[in-house]
């Protein structure tokens, strides 16, 4: 396996992301695994943006933690970076803005004379930078100027052209002063097509295949890119975007859209979640199918808001006033992303439910590549499965919350000439009119909670296990957006221990029979989650009695690293 | 054609002699006049004795949490617009713990009909204040009286953006029914506010008290003219209370203007989207 990390910095504001992104898109487009990861304040100008793409000729998800090629657009990203370039790094610098101690190999491009005599703006420093890269990767131009082609496409031909020469300038400058210096790494390679997406691409990707009709969201880190995404897509997709005046106009929208019959859903971070809380109690009594994407960030309050944790799950789990059934998935890559996004609206369908969807900043923002037959294929075999839901019905009076074995009553969609029904957030009668009989109470409630049985004995899914869990020594427990790099770190160590990983994506409700043969056998387990308490592990106790004596939890607002893996499996 | 007793569900738990009752006549009096069904009607009630209609009035409807009826309306209306919505809520509802909802769905223009039962006090939970309650009202929860001024809730329709704006009197069903046939066939955001006696809990704002101080818009009155509206609806603070409707105006409703709908056919009844080779691009 071939890997190698490009990691670009410089002022917030000034393009880094838009030219990280053409970087992770042009080693896709060669047929490269990459994964990248973006670090930046929460700040619109001002700051520090660094952008780091994982190269592999392998399926890769997480970041090694050292930087092979560092492209410094400032001193600052010399300074920040410079104890993880590995040793043999490049460092691609202007010696007119300042000189890397270092003994990596110094690779000067001059942005500010090229800058300067081509009568660019500072954004276009991005632009040299790249081409110089491209150059010393040993690639060449040909994808770069067709995503300026396509980026400038409505601004017309001069500007496509003037944005190309810088591209070109980089590439001209590192051909003529250090053709010994070029790596032979970015070869094409025989691959199929694949597709670049972010967790909230894929998210946004998933909602349009599952035929998801209204999005509603009100904007907040890291969810917002949801939001735009969809809207960005909405003439071609006919999908309803609302971007509303709060979370909690947010969530009452999609379910006044859901209870008409459109497919709907609402994403937000867990501060708006919060708002959001009482209504997803309504839609658990009323039982109305909503689909809510959660991409967390550090709290509590408003935290650090551009930087990753996986503090939300208890808090999702235990959302909402009352008993009610809900289900929680956390998908751990892009494939898992867009699969279980159209998974969730069939299940919020079939059951009549909340169904939540747990990412967070790190499986959001981070692009990652995925085959695009991956895609086809799934948009090919999905099939819309709206459970128990009518168009009609014989029945008079129509009894929306009839009593039934499984605990799904039949769902009339409104405007069937002939019947009416409420969804009534007071406790019902099976005609949805309001009661506050007992026997009609513990019929409902017992009505409802039978979902939960019906989910486990049809649509629960025991997690996946990666490796050979029989041969394993050490079995790591975790979900969501942890998998990366704990996929990672199994490569590194299958040389010297046995590993297995157990990674859960139907994170709640668990089903005890399933899980617990997984968790209760003579192996050295490790709990690794990106918080500070340990929530899953304390999901796993409460509902099944199981606990860990080592896990390894992170709570700094970045993502569980490689390193801290590898260094907890060798302490023993 | 629909009847009164089509509309009519289950027996109402409202006080005797409670404003609500000749709400509910004049509701099912318009809908039936308007030759709507229980079918074709989206009704959005919120909490309160307002919301308690809920039981009372056939229709699809969401009887959903306090304050949070407007955003449940919008939501129906953008799924299906071929049919008619109302909400149907009280003071304490749509102009305290929904506020914010109010004034945005004003802004909006979406086609819904708001009625908004107005007895300035919240009577389901025995006696506090409402939002609309007047400066120094003794209350339950204000037994001081009020510090608050009273919302004035027709101007903030009115400067918000709402196109259609009227008052009625519970005490009068025949015009209030004109006035909610008329809110319900105006295209885009209506609001009926309805004054309205709480026997149990309010002594001040009474049957009585109502006859003394309304009177009716005449025909002299601008309905185009939005500062000859303000006027009379800030008349609240002189106890001089209009009847009627105080502004109209046609402009494009909400739903209108989202280019993905179509006037033929609902987001619900649209077929499912297909063409991906307009979307996977993006992602090259």
């Amino acid at each position: 396996m071939k890997t190698f990390v490009w990691k670009i910095g410089g002022e917030a504001g000034f393009g880094i992301m838009t030219t990280g992104l053409a970087f992770s898109k042009i080693v896709s487009r060669l047929g490269y695994q990459m994964f990248d990861y973006i670090e930046y304040p929460s700040l619109i100008r001002g700051g520090h943006n660094a952008y780091e793409v994982v190269v592999s000729d392998d399926r890769v998800g997480s970041s090694p933690g050292s930087i092979d090629f560092l492209v410094c657009l400032n001193k600052q990203t010399f300074e920040l970076h410079k104890d993880q370039l590995s040793d043999n790094a490049f460092i691609i610098y202007d010696k007119d803005e300042f000189i890397p101690e270092t003994k990596s190999t110094l690779i000067h491009v001059p942005f500010k004379k090229i800058l300067f005599s081509l009568k660019g703006q500072q954004i276009m420093k991005n632009t040299i930078a790249l081409g110089a890269s491209l150059a010393l990767l040993g690639t060449d131009l040909k994808i770069f100027n067709e995503l300026i082609s396509q980026q400038f496409r409505r601004k017309g031909e001069d500007v496509i052209k003037f944005n190309e020469q810088f591209a070109e300038k980089g590439y001209a400058y590192i051909i003529e002063h250090y053709k010994e210096n070029i790596q032979q790494v970015l070869l094409p390679l025989n691959s199929e097509s694949q597709l670049v997406m972010t967790g909230n691409e894929a998210f946004s990707l998933g909602a349009v295949i599952a035929d998801c009709r209204m999005y509603v969201a009100y904007p907040m880190t890291p969810s917002s890119s949801v939001l735009t995404t969809l809207a960005a897509w909405q003439k071609t997709s006919r999908m309803v975007v609302r971007h509303a005046e709060d979370e909690i106009s947010v969530i009452n929208t999609a379910l006044g859209g859901s209870f008409a019959g459109v497919r709907s859903a609402v994403g937000t971070s867990g501060g708006g979640f919060a708002l959001m809380v009482e209504s997803v109690s309504y839609a658990g009594i009323a039982e109305i199918p909503l689909v809510i994407f959660i991409s967390q960030r550090p709290g509590p309050a408003t935290g650090m808001p551009t930087w990753t944790e996986q503090g939300d799950l208890l808090f999702t789990v235990f959302a909402g006033h009352g008993e009610f059934p809900k289900i929680v998935l956390a998908p751990g890559d892009m494939e898992e992303m867009v699969g279980l996004t159209t998974e969730a609206f069939n299940l919020a369908d079939i059951y009549q439910i909340p169904v939540i969807i747990m990412s967070d900043m790190y499986l959001s923002e981070s692009h990652s590549n995925i085959k695009e037959s991956f895609v086809t294929d799934l948009i090919k075999n999905y099939q819309v499965n709206r459970g128990k839901t009518i168009t009609q019905t014989n029945t008079t009076p129509y009894l929306r919350y009839s009593d039934s074995s499984d605990g799904i009553s039949p769902r009339l969609i409104p405007g069937v000439a002939g019947s009416f029904y409420q969804a009534n957030s007071y406790e019902h009668f099976e005609d949805g009119h309001t009661t506050e009989s007992a026997e009609e109470r513990i019929k409902q409630v017992d009505k409802r909670a039978r979902k939960i049985r019906t989910y486990f004995n049809n649509d629960f899914k025991t997690p996946m296990i990666y490796g050979n869990f029989n041969e394993a020594e050490v079995v790591f427990v975790s979900w969501g957006s942890n998998k990366g790099v704990i996929l990672d770190v199994q490569k590194k160590l299958r040389s010297r221990v046995k590993t297995a990983y157990i990674h859960f994506t139907h994170v709640y409700p668990l089903k005890k029979e399933a899980v617990i043969p997984l968790l209760n056998q003579d192996k050295r387990y490790v709990l690794i989650e990106n918080n500070a308490e340990g929530q899953f592990g304390k999901l796993l106790q409460m509902g099944l009695g199981i606990s860990f004596s080592e896990t390894i939890l992170r709570y700094d607002g970045r993502a569980v690293s490689q390193q801290e893996i590898i260094n907890k499996v060798n302490l023993k | 054609m629909s009847t009164v007793q089509d509309f009519t569900g289950y027996q109402p738990t409202w006080c005797p002699g409670c404003g609500d009752w000749g709400i509910g006549i004049a509701i099912k009096s318009a809908l039936v006049q308007l030759g709507l069904s229980p079918s074709s009607l989206f009704v959005a009630f919120g909490i309160g004795c307002s919301g308690n209609m809920n039981d009372f009035l056939n229709a699809y409807a969401m009887h959903g949490l306090h304050g949070r009826s407007i955003p449940n309306a919008i939501g129906m209306k953008l799924a299906n617009h071929k049919m008619t919505v109302l909400a149907v809520v009280g003071d304490g509802d749509c102009y305290g713990e929904g506020g914010n909802h109010f004034l945005h769905a004003c802004r909006g223009n979406h086609d819904i009909t708001v009625i908004v039962h107005d007895n300035r006090v919240y009577g389901l939970t025995t006696g506090q204040s409402a939002p609309t309650a007047q400066k120094g009202y003794k209350s339950k929860s204000t037994p001081l009286g009020i510090i608050e001024e009273s919302v004035d809730p027709l101007s903030l329709a009115l400067t918000q953006g709402a196109t259609f704006v009227a008052q009625a009197f519970a005490g009068d069903t025949i015009h209030l029914g004109q006035m909610i046939k008329q809110a319900i066939e105006h295209k885009g955001f209506s609001l009926v506010n309805i004054l309205q006696p709480c026997l149990t809990f309010n002594k001040i704002n009474t049957y009585q008290y109502y006859m003394k101080h309304v009177y009716k818009l005449d025909d002299t009155h601008d309905k185009t003219n939005m500062l000859t509206a303000v006027n009379k609806a800030r008349g609240v603070y002189e106890e001089k209370y209009a009847l009627g409707v105080l502004y109209q105006v046609e402009k494009t409703a909400f739903h209108e203007q989202i280019v993905q709908l179509d006037s033929t056919t609902s987001l619900k009844d649209r077929d499912k989207f297909t063409d991906y080779n307009q979307l996977l691009p993006y992602f090259k």
